[in-house]
C-alpha cells in the first residue's frame, strides 16, 4: 500500500517520459499523465489520514530484509510524525505538476520525470523506517532537484546548482558517515548490525559517539532546512529554480529536514540532544531573527518569502529542540502549516511577476490588488496565515512551539517572540508594496486564470480548514511525538 | 620440498615482471611483463594450494589465467589498433589523462 | 433559547454577513451589500438582547456561562476550546459594539454610496464587527487572542481601504505592526499564564490565579504588564499611541466606528476582564493607571493644536480611552464601563458629523479651511454641538456623567491616586477647550466658500486629491467616489445621528450620582469577586467631582469662546509666542520621529547592512571558500595526474608495498 504511493509518481513520470512525441503539444499529454498519477498518490495519502488510527503505533508497515549480509530492511511505516507530511507532499507536488501543466517548458518529458523523482525520493524519505533507507531517499532527492533547477532554472543556474549540490553533498556525507557509524557502533556483542529504526532506539550509543553522529546528522539536517549559517546555498537557488520546483523545494524538502530531527536525531540520540539543546536553539533563534531582518529589506518578493523561510524553519527548530511534546508538537503543525503556505506565496509571487512585467521586483509592483480581487484576497489569506495571524492553525503551532520553549528556557521564548512581531512586519510589507499603493509603472492588474486558480484555491481551502480545526493534526501526531520526546526528556532527567 | 622455494620463485618472477613494467617503454613489452606478474601469482596460488590440500587455489588460478587471456585479447588488440593509426609506440607519449 | 446560544448568534450573523457579500462581491447591486451588511448587524444586536434578556432571569450569582463548540487545540496539557462566555460584561460590550455598529453601517449605507470599494467596505466592516464580537465573547485566551488580532487586521484592512493612497497604507502598515506587538505580547501572557496556572478558560485562570501567585508576586505583575503590553496597544495608549492619529486615513464611518466607539475600547475591556489577575498585581494597575492618566494629557494637549478635523477627534479619543484605563486600572470597573458606553455614543456622532462636513467640503480635512458651516449645516452642527456638548462634559450630558463617576473613585481610593483626580479634572479643562475650538472654528464665523455654495443649495464636488499629500487621487478603486453624501439629504445618514445624538443626551442619566446605579448593578456579577466592589463612592466625593467637573466643562467652554470668537487672533499670538512648545505640541511631543529614528531605520539599517556585508562577505564567503579549498586540493593532487602510465605504476606499486610491509609489521 505504502509502497504504491511512494513508486506511483516515479511510475507515472516514466509512462510520461517514455510518451510517444506525437503532435506539437509541448508536452502537454505526458503532463498530463505525471499530474493524474499525482493526483491518485494524493488520493490515496487521504486515505491514508482518512485511516488513520491515532491511538495505534507505526501503521501500514511493510517490512522485509533488503540488504541482510548490512541488516538494511525495506521498511517503511506511517505514523503522526509523517502522516500529514505525506499528504503535504502529495499536495503540493500535485499542485506543482498542475502548475507545470499549464506553462511551457522545454524538454517537458524529461522535466516531468525528474518532477515525478522528486516526488518519490521526498515521499520515501518520509515513509522510511530504516536509516539506511532514510539516508538512500534522502540523498536521491537530490538528483532530480540537481537537474530541475540547472536545467529548467532561470538565470545563473549554474552556479546556484553547484551551489545547491556542494552544500547538500557535504551534508549528505556527512549523514552517511554517521549512519554507518551508528548501525555499527550500536551493535554491542553478540549483535547483528541494523539499521531498522524502532531496533536502533533500543539500543544505546555511549555518550561521546552519540555527540559526533548526532553533530553529524544535524548539519545534515540544518543544510537541507535551511537554518542560518548554513543557508548560503538558499537565496541562488530559490533566484533560480522554476516556480514549481521552487513551491516543493520550499515546502517539501526543507520539511525533510526538520522531520529528520524528529524521526532519527531525537530517538537516536537522546543524550546529545540535550547536550547541544542549547546549540540548536540558538541556531533556531539566529535563524528567526536573521531570516526575519533580511525578510524585512529585501526587494525581491522571492527574497522575502525565501529568508521568511529561514525564520519559519528556525521556529520548527525552535520548537523540536524545545524538547518538550508541547514545542514539538507545535513543529509537527508548523511543518504542515508552512508547506501550505509557502506553495501558495510562491505561486502568487510568479503570478505577480507576470503582471509586474517579469520582474519580481517590489519596488517595481504595487496597486496590483485594483482589478484582481481575487488574487487580493487569496494573497492576503496567505499572507495572514505565513505572518501566523491569531485564528490560523500557524498562530497555534507557534504559540505551542512557544509554549514549549518556555517551559524549557524562558529567555530563548521571549526573544523568539519578537521574531513573531517580525514576521508580521515583513509579510505585512510584501503585501502592501505589491499589491497596493499607487499602480507601478508597467505593470498591469490583471485577475487570476482558472487554471491558476485551481491550484491555489484548494491549498487555500486546507489552509482555512486546519485554521478552524488545528486539532484534526495535533489529535493524530500526538502519540508519535510523546514518544519522540520521551527519550530526550529521559536524559534530561539523567 | 618446502612451500618456501615456489614462493621465492614466484616473488623473484613477479619482480621482474614489475621492473619491466616500471622501466620499459614499449608497450608491447609492458604487456608480456603483467603477463609474468599474473603469472607469478598463479605460481603462488598453485602452491598454496598444494600446501592445503583443497583445489581452492587451483581454481583461482583458472580465473586469473583466463582474465589474464582477456586482458591479453584487449592490450594486443589496441596496440595492433595504436600501430596501424601510426602513433607512437611509446607509454611516455600518450599522457592524454593528464589531469 | 438560552444566553450561550444568542451569544453565538451573535457572532454567526456578521460572519455570515461578511461571506455573503464578499463572495456575492459581483452581483449584489447598488446598495444592497450595504442593507444586508446593516441586517446582519441589527440582527447580533437584536441576539444581544435576546443574550441581556436571558442573563437577567438567571439568579445574580450564576450569570457566568459558557459554551463551546469543539477542541481547538487540545494536546500536551495545553488545552483550548472554540468556546464563548457569556457574562454581564460580555453583554454589556455586545450591547455597545453591536448597538453603535448598527448605526454606523446603516449611516454608511449613504456615505460610501458612491465608492468603488463599496461591497468590499462592507465586507470588511462586517468581519470587524465578528472580531470585535468575538473578542468579548470569547471563553479563553486563545479566542481572546484569536478576536484580538482579527480586530487588528481589520482595522488595517479599513485604513487603507483607500489602498492607492500611500499615506493609508503607510498608516495600516503601522497601526498593523503595533497591534501585532500588543497580540505578541498577550500571547507570551497567555502562555506564561498557562505556565502558572495549567488553564487557559478565563474561570479556571481566575479561580486559580489566587493559588499561584501571591500579592503582588514579580510573576503576576510580569503577566499583567504583558497584558498591558496588549491592551495599549489596541486602545492607543503610550507609547503605542501614534498608529491612531495616522489611523484616519480611513473612511470617517470607520474612524468612527472603531477608532472611536469600539476596536480602541478592546484594551478597556481587557484590563476590566482581566481583574481578578490585576487586583492580584496592584504595581501593574497602579502603572496602568498612570499611563492612562499621563496619555489623557498628552493627548489633550496635543488636540489643542491639530489642525485636522479627524485628527482632532482622533487625539481626543485617546485621550477620553486614557480616562477609561485609568478609571478600569483603579478599580473603577462600573464607572470606566460607563464612560465606554457614553464615549461611544458621543464619539460616534461627531466622527458622524465630521464626516458629513468633510463630504460637504469635498473632502477637506483642515479646520484652517473651515469657517461658518451652521446655518449651511443646520442639522450637522447641532449633532456635532451635542456631542461636544457630552465630550466637554458640560452638565446634565452624559459624558459629564460617566467622567465625574470616575474622578469621584479615583477621591475615594485617596492618597497618591488624587494625582489622578487632578490629571483628569485639568484633562477635562482641555477636552472642553478644543471640543470647543472645533465648533466655533468649524461652524461659526464668516461663512467659507463651500459653505456659501452649499447654502445656495449646491454641494461642491472639487478635485479628488489625498487630503494629507496633495496628491491628485486616483479614483479608479475607490476614494469616495464622484459623489459626496452628507446628513443634511441623507436619511439613513440622519437616522442614526438622531439616535446618537439622543443617546448622548440622556446616557448618562442611567447612573446619576445618588440617583441611578443600573451599569454599576447590572454588571456587578462580573466583578463580585473583586476586592473593590464594596468600595461605595461617598457623597462629599461625588459632589466635589461634579461641581469640579462642572466648572472645568464650563471654563473651558469659555476659554474657547475667549480665545476663538471673542478675540480670534490670540492662539496665532500665543504661536508667535511660545514657537517652541507650539512645535513640540504640533509634532505629538515628537513620539514618531523617536520611534523612527530609534526603532525603524536601525532595523532597516541592520537589514540593509545585512544583505550587503554579512550576507555577501561571510555566507558569500563560506560558499566561495569551500570552492577555494576544494580548488586548492585540487591543485595539489593534479600533479599525481601526470597521465604517464609508468607513474602510476609506480604509485600502485609503491602503495601495495607500503600495505605489505605494514601488515607483515603488525602481524608480528
Amino acid at each position: 500500500m505504502l509502497s504504491i504511493l511512494i513508486f506511483l509518481p516515479l511510475l507515472g513520470g516514466i509512462i510520461s517520459a517514455a510518451w510517444p512525441r506525437g503532435g506539437d503539444d509541448g508536452g502537454w499529454r505526458a503532463g498530463y499523465v505525471s499530474l493524474l498519477f499525482a493526483t491518485v498518490t494524493l488520493g490515496i495519502s487521504i486515505g491514508l489520514i482518512a485511516d488513520f488510527d491515532s491511538k495505534a503505533g507505526l501503521q501500514h508497515v511493510t517490512d522485509f530484509s533488503w540488504i541482510s549480509q548490512l541488516g538494511i530492511h525495506y521498511k517503511i511505516g506511517v505514523d503522526g510524525l509523517n502522516l500529514f507530511l505525506i499528504a503535504l507532499t502529495a499536495l503540493l507536488w500535485t499542485g506543482a505538476t498542475a502548475w507545470s501543466l499549464f506553462r511551457q517548458w522545454p524538454r517537458p518529458r524529461n522535466y516531468y520525470l525528474m518532477l515525478a523523482l522528486g516526488e518519490t525520493a521526498a515521499l520515501g524519505a518520509f515513509c522510511a523506517q530504516d536509516l539506511a533507507l532514510f539516508v538512500l531517499f534522502f540523498d536521491l532527492m537530490l538528483v532530480p532537484f540537481y537537474f530541475l533547477i540547472g536545467i529548467w532554472g532561470g538565470e545563473r543556474r549554474v552556479q546556484a546548482t553547484t551551489k545547491f549540490v556542494i552544500y547538500t553533498l557535504v551534508g549528505s556525507f556527512l549523514m552517511l558517515a554517521g549512519a554507518v557509524a551508528t548501525g555499527v557502533l550500536a551493535a554491542g556483542n553478540g549483535q547483528h548490525v541494523t539499521f531498522e529504526l524502532s531496533e536502533l532506539a533500543g539500543r544505546h550509543l555511549s555518550t561521546g559517539t552519540q555527540d559526533w553522529i548526532f553533530l553529524f546528522f544535524a548539519a545534515a539536517f540544518l543544510v537541507k532546512m535551511p537554518a542560518f549559517p548554513l543557508h548560503g546555498w538558499l537565496p541562488d537557488a530559490y533566484r533560480a529554480a522554476p516556480t514549481p520546483v521552487l513551491t516543493v523545494l520550499s515546502g517539501v524538502l526543507s520539511k525533510v529536514g526538520a522531520y529528520g530531527f524528529l524521526r532519527i536525531a531525537l530517538p537516536l540520540y537522546p543524550d546529545a540532544a540535550v547536550h547541544f539543546q542549547d546549540l540548536l536553539l540558538v541556531i533556531a533563534l539566529v535563524s528567526i531573527l536573521y531570516g526575519s531582518v533580511m525578510a524585512f529589506s529585501q526587494d525581491s518578493a522571492t527574497m522575502v518569502v525565501a529568508y521568511s523561510s529561514i525564520a519559519q524553519l528556525g521556529f520548527i527548530t525552535l520548537g523540536i529542540f524545545s524538547l518538550r511534546a508541547e514545542g514539538a508538537q507545535g513543529a509537527v503543525l508548523q511543518m504542515v502549516n508552512h508547506g501550505l503556505v509557502v506553495a501558495p506565496l510562491f505561486f502568487i509571487i510568479a503570478l505577480l511577476s507576470a503582471r509586474a512585467g517579469g520582474t519580481d521586483d517590489l519596488r517595481r509592483m504595487g496597486g496590483l490588488a485594483a482589478r484582481a480581487p481575487v488574487l487580493a484576497a487569496l494573497f492576503l489569506i496567505v499572507s495572514l496565515a505565513t505572518l501566523a495571524i491569531p485564528g490560523s492553525a500557524n498562530f497555534m503551532g507557534e504559540f505551542l512551539i512557544l509554549t514549549g520553549v518556555l517551559k524549557a528556557k524562558i529567555v530563548y521564548a521571549l526573544v523568539a517572540g519578537t521574531g513573531v512581531a517580525l514576521a508580521a512586519v515583513y509579510m505585512i510589507r510584501l503585501y502592501q508594496r505589491s499589491m497596493h499603493n499607487p499602480l507601478a509603472a508597467g505593470a498591469e492588474s490583471r485577475e487570476l486564470t482558472t487554471a491558476d486558480g485551481l491550484v491555489i484555491v484548494p491549498v487555500v481551502a486546507v489552509i482555512l480548514a486546519l485554521a478552524l480545526y488545528p486539532q484534526f493534526v495535533l489529535h493524530r501526531s500526538e502519540k508519535a511525538v510523546g514518544t519522540v520526546v520521551q527519550q530526550p526528556q529521559g536524559a534530561y532527567i539523567r | 620440498m618446502d612451500i618456501a622455494w615456489y614462493l621465492v620463485l614466484s616473488a623473484f618472477i613477479f619482480c621482474i615482471g614489475g621492473a619491466g613494467v616500471l622501466t620499459r617503454r614499449s608497450p608491447l613489452v609492458i604487456l608480456i611483463c603483467l603477463e609474468l606478474m599474473l603469472n607469478a601469482g598463479n605460481l603462488a596460488l598453485v602452491a598454496f594450494a598444494r600446501m592445503t590440500g583443497t583445489g581452492d587455489g587451483q581454481v583461482f588460478a583458472l580465473v586469473v589465467m583466463i582474465v589474464a587471456a582477456c586482458e591479453v585479447v584487449v592490450g594486443l588488440g589496441l596496440i595492433v589498433a595504436m600501430y596501424r593509426s601510426h602513433l607512437p609506440m611509446d607509454v611516455d607519449d600518450m599522457s592524454e589523462l593528464h589531469g | 433559547m438560552t444566553a450561550t446560544t444568542f451569544g453565538w448568534l451573535v457572532l454567526a450573523f456578521p460572519l455570515a454577513g461578511s461571506i455573503v457579500i464578499a463572495l456575492g462581491f459581483r452581483r449584489l447591486p447598488g446598495r444592497t451589500a450595504g442593507w444586508i451588511g446593516s441586517a446582519a448587524i441589527g440582527l447580533a444586536f437584536a441576539s444581544s438582547i435576546g443574550a441581556l434578556i436571558d442573563l437577567q432571569s438567571h439568579p445574580a450569582d450564576a450569570r457566568t456561562l459558557t459554551s463551546s463548540l469543539w477542541d481547538y487545540v487540545s494536546t500536551a496539557g495545553v488545552s483550548a476550546k472554540l468556546g464563548i462566555l457569556v457574562d454581564p460584561l460580555a453583554v454589556f460590550m455586545c450591547l455597545v459594539v453591536s448597538g453603535v455598529s448598527f448605526l454606523i453601517h446603516v449611516y454608511s449605507v449613504a456615505y460610501m454610496d458612491s465608492d468603488q470599494g463599496y461591497r468590499r467596505y462592507f465586507s470588511y466592516l462586517n468581519f470587524f464587527v465578528f472580531s470585535m464580537l468575538l473578542l468579548v465573547l470569547a471563553g479563553n485566551f486563545v479566542i481572546l487572542i484569536v478576536g484580538w488580532a482579527f480586530v487588528g487586521f481589520a482595522s488595517y484592512a479599513l485604513i487603507s481601504f483607500w489602498y492607492r493612497r500611500r499615506t493609508a497604507t503607510h498608516a495600516g502598515i503601522k497601526a498593523f505592526v503595533i497591534n501585532v506587538i500588543g497580540d505578541v505580547g498577550l500571547v507570551i501572557a497567555a502562555i506564561l499564564i498557562q505556565r502558572g496556572t495549567g488553564a487557559l478558560d478565563f474561570p479556571g485562570v481566575f479561580a486559580r490565579a489566587g493559588d499561584t501567585w501571591g500579592q503582588n508576586e514579580w510573576g503576576i505583575v510580569a503577566i499583567c504588564l504583558l497584558i498591558l503590553v496588549g491592551a495599549f496597544a489596541k486602545s492607543a495608549q503610550i507609547p503605542f499611541h501614534t498608529w491612531l492619529a495616522d489611523a484616519m486615513e480611513g473612511p470617517t464611518p470607520v474612524s468612527a466606528l472603531i477608532h472611536a466607539a469600539t476596536m480602541v475600547t478592546a484594551g478597556v475591556y481587557l484590563i476590566a476582564r482581566m481583574h481578578p489577575l490585576f487586583e492580584l498585581a496592584p504595581t501593574a494597575a497602579d502603572i496602568s493607571a498612570a499611563i492612562g492618566a499621563f496619555t489623557l494629557i498628552f493627548a489633550a494637549s496635543v488636540a489643542l493644536v491639530v489642525t485636522d478635523l479627524k485628527r482632532i477627534i482622533a487625539y481626543s479619543t485617546i485621550s477620553q480611552i486614557g480616562y477609561m484605563i485609568m478609571a478600569v486600572s483603579i478599580a473603577a470597573y462600573g464607572a470606566g464601563m460607563f464612560h465606554l458606553m457614553t464615549h461611544a455614543f458621543f464619539k460616534a456622532l461627531m466622527f458622524m458629523a465630521a464626516g458629513s462636513v468633510i463630504a460637504a467640503m469635498a473632502g477637506v480635512q483642515d479646520i484652517d479651511r473651515m469657517s461658518g458651516l451652521r446655518r449651511a449645516m443646520p442639522f450637522t452642527s447641532a449633532a456635532f454641538l451635542i456631542a461636544a456638548l457630552a465630550l466637554g462634559a458640560f452638565p446634565g450630558f452624559s459624558g459629564y456623567f460617566s467622567k465625574d463617576e470616575i474622578l469621584a473613585f479615583a477621591a475615594e481610593r485617596g492618597g497618591g491616586y488624587w494625582i489622578l483626580w487632578a490629571a483628569g479634572t485639568v484633562g477635562a479643562l482641555a477636552t472642553a477647550l478644543y471640543a470647543f475650538r472645533m465648533i466655533f472654528r468649524v461652524f461659526f464665523g464668516e461663512p467659507n466658500e463651500e459653505a456659501r455654495e452649499l447654502q445656495e443649495g449646491r454641494l461642491p464636488h472639487g478635485e479628488h486629491v489625498n487630503p494629507a499629500t496633495g496628491e491628485p487621487e486616483d479614483t479608479d478603486v475607490g476614494y469616495p467616489g464622484p459623489e459626496h453624501h452628507i446628513a443634511e439629504r441623507e436619511a439613513a445618514m440622519r437616522g442614526p445621528m438622531t439616535i446618537l445624538a439622543v443617546l448622548a443626551i440622556v446616557g448618562g442619566f442611567v447612573q446619576i450620582p445618588g440617583v441611578t446605579h443600573v451599569i454599576e448593578h447590572f454588571l456587578d456579577p462580573t466583578f463580585a469577586d473583586s476586592r473593590f466592589i464594596d468600595v461605595e463612592t461617598s457623597t462629599g466625593h461625588e459632589a466635589l467631582a461634579l461641581v469640579a467637573g462642572a466648572v472645568s466643562s464650563l471654563a473651558g467652554i469659555a476659554l474657547a469662546w475667549a480665545l476663538y470668537v471673542r478675540n480670534p487672533g490670540t492662539t496665532l499670538r500665543l504661536v508667535a509666542r511660545f514657537p517652541h512648545l507650539h512645535g513640540f505640541l504640533v509634532h505629538k511631543w515628537y513620539f514618531d520621529e523617536a520611534y523612527d529614528a530609534l526603532v525603524v531605520r536601525p532595523m532597516l539599517a541592520l537589514g540593509r547592512g545585512a544583505s550587503t556585508t554579512f550576507e555577501r562577505v561571510v555566507i558569500g564567503g563560506m560558499a566561495s571558500g569551500t570552492a577555494l579549498a576544494v580548488r586548492a586540493g585540487n591543485s595539489a593532487v593534479r600533479v599525481a595526474q601526470s597521465g604517464l602510465l609508468r607513474n602510476y605504476a609506480l604509485l600502485v606499486m609503491t602503495g601495495a608495498t607500503a600495505l605489505g610491509l605494514y601488515f607483515l609489521i603488525v602481524a608480528r
